[in-house]
């Protein structure tokens, strides 16, 4: 049996990066050798090109915009939240404009920012395709888009959270939005005990990919596999 | 009732989530941007892009992977816009692989 | 420009999401189809992607709400909690008044 997993994105190992707080890496792929998919995407290019339906200009440019969405952005919104409780009423007014007070640019239609509460958990998914705040946080963890996550996590959103590392206790609600037209959504998760007095880019490093989509709690793993 | 979409998966089976971290490479980043470029010059539009990817067949679906469909549904929906011709992407293709090197300085 | 009339849902009223039995490319999962929950919010209005998806594009804007469901509605095996629910975006034409 192939190791080759179908929602995986690609077949052959590949260096582990932390991505949760760096810029991605722009440099080109020149240690991993060409496959199929990357001849047939560069053919493209070269074919849209010739015909001048676009330029490489333009795609070099819309790529360094789209690099700028990382998971730190929403964990710098969410720390601002935590300390600033104007803000976080605005954020959850309007998600688009609260990001925008801090320089970051949203373009999807709208942002919908939904509160953890002692009373309700809250897990984002897309089960048509992949509905994601790209331009916020960048590209979504493979898991995320994956046809696993996709088809239980409207069904059995407790058993999925479990495989996480998350327990939620039957006291508490779990709501799954499922992002399936027009508006994208973060998690704001509660910010947890023993975090006074910390400042916000503190507070932002307890916020990880995983806490702004409902799969985790800031400050404490995810249980992520290796 | 209507017949399911094949990207209609909500509720279906299915086994555990991989956790496996995979995160995009440089090509695929770049294709990402292509599209929204082929998108803001006006020339497709995410909703028929989507609509490309649920015309795959089951099988086919079913063994794609997440950046091999979006490179797939956006050739199906160039050919289907008569904007590039399939025999002529596959000579290029060919010729890429041939060569083995990379030209992102396009 | 059309002009903007009253959204017809409130947030709190009952809608029955429909199975329109409609080809091709739709938002509405099939999982929520047939199913009855609360209007959570009106999202405003979009241009309908059942229209964008074969080129029509630039048409009228459609109302779009948040719905709320039951887990228990939606799965009759679901294993959570009685008060998990679930929220997704439909589009105005798949809803009718309970």
């Amino acid at each position: 049996m192939t190791a080759e997993h179908p929602d995986h994105p690609h077949g052959h190992s590949h260096e582990d990066h932390d991505h949760a707080h760096a810029p991605h890496p722009t440099r080109e792929d020149d240690d991993v050798a060409l496959g199929a998919g990357e001849a047939k995407f560069l053919a493209l290019k070269s074919l849209l090109i010739d015909k001048g339906l676009l330029t490489a200009d333009e795609i070099r440019q819309r790529h360094e915009i789209n690099d700028r969405g990382t998971p730190h952005q929403g964990a710098r919104m969410v720390a601002k939240a935590w300390v600033d409780p104007a803000f976080k009423a605005r954020m959850l007014r309007d998600g688009k404009a609260a990001a925008r007070e801090l320089g970051i640019e949203v373009t999807e239609a709208d942002l919908m920012v939904i509160e953890n509460t002692p009373q309700r958990h809250n897990l984002i998914v897309c089960t048509l395709c992949s509905c994601y705040p790209r331009s916020l946080l960048g590209e979504p963890p493979a898991w995320y888009v994956s046809k696993a996550y996709r088809s239980r996590a409207v069904r059995e959103p407790r058993k999925v959270l479990r495989e996480f590392g998350l327990v939620i206790p039957v006291t508490v609600e779990v709501q799954v939005h499922d992002s399936n037209a027009d508006l994208r959504y973060i998690v704001l998760p509660m910010r947890p005990p023993g975090t006074e007095g910390m400042g916000e880019s503190e507070l932002a490093a307890l916020v990880s990919r995983d806490c702004l989509v409902g799969a985790a709690l800031p400050g404490k793993p995810s249980g992520a596999a290796a | 009732m209507a017949e399911r979409l094949i990207t209609d998966i909500g509720g279906l089976p299915a086994g555990e989530v991989p956790r496996q971290e995979a995160p995009p490479l440089f090509w695929q980043k770049h294709m990402l941007a292509m599209f929204n470029v082929l998108w803001s010059n006006g020339i497709l539009n995410l909703d028929e892009y989507r609509r490309t990817m649920e015309e795959m067949s089951p099988e086919d679906y079913n063994r794609s992977t997440f950046y091999g469909r979006r490179l797939d549904g956006m050739i199906e929906l160039l050919v289907e816009k008569g904007l590039i011709d399939r025999a002529e992407l596959g000579a290029r293709t060919d010729d890429i692989l041939r060569k083995g090197t990379r030209d992102h300085a396009g | 420009m059309p002009a903007e009339s009253k959204a017809a849902y409130a947030p709190g009223d009952r809608v029955r999401i429909l199975d329109l039995g409609k080809p091709g490319h739709v938002r509405t999962p099939v999982y929520a189809r047939n199913k009855v929950g609360i209007i959570d919010r009106y999202c405003g209005r979009f241009e309908n992607p059942e229209e964008r998806a074969y080129g029509r594009v630039g048409r009228a804007r459609i109302p779009l709400y948040r719905v709320r469901l039951r887990q228990r509605d939606l799965w009759t095996d679901y294993e959570g909690a009685e008060a998990d629910t679930l929220v997704l975006e439909i589009y105005d034409h798949w809803l009718r008044p309970v």
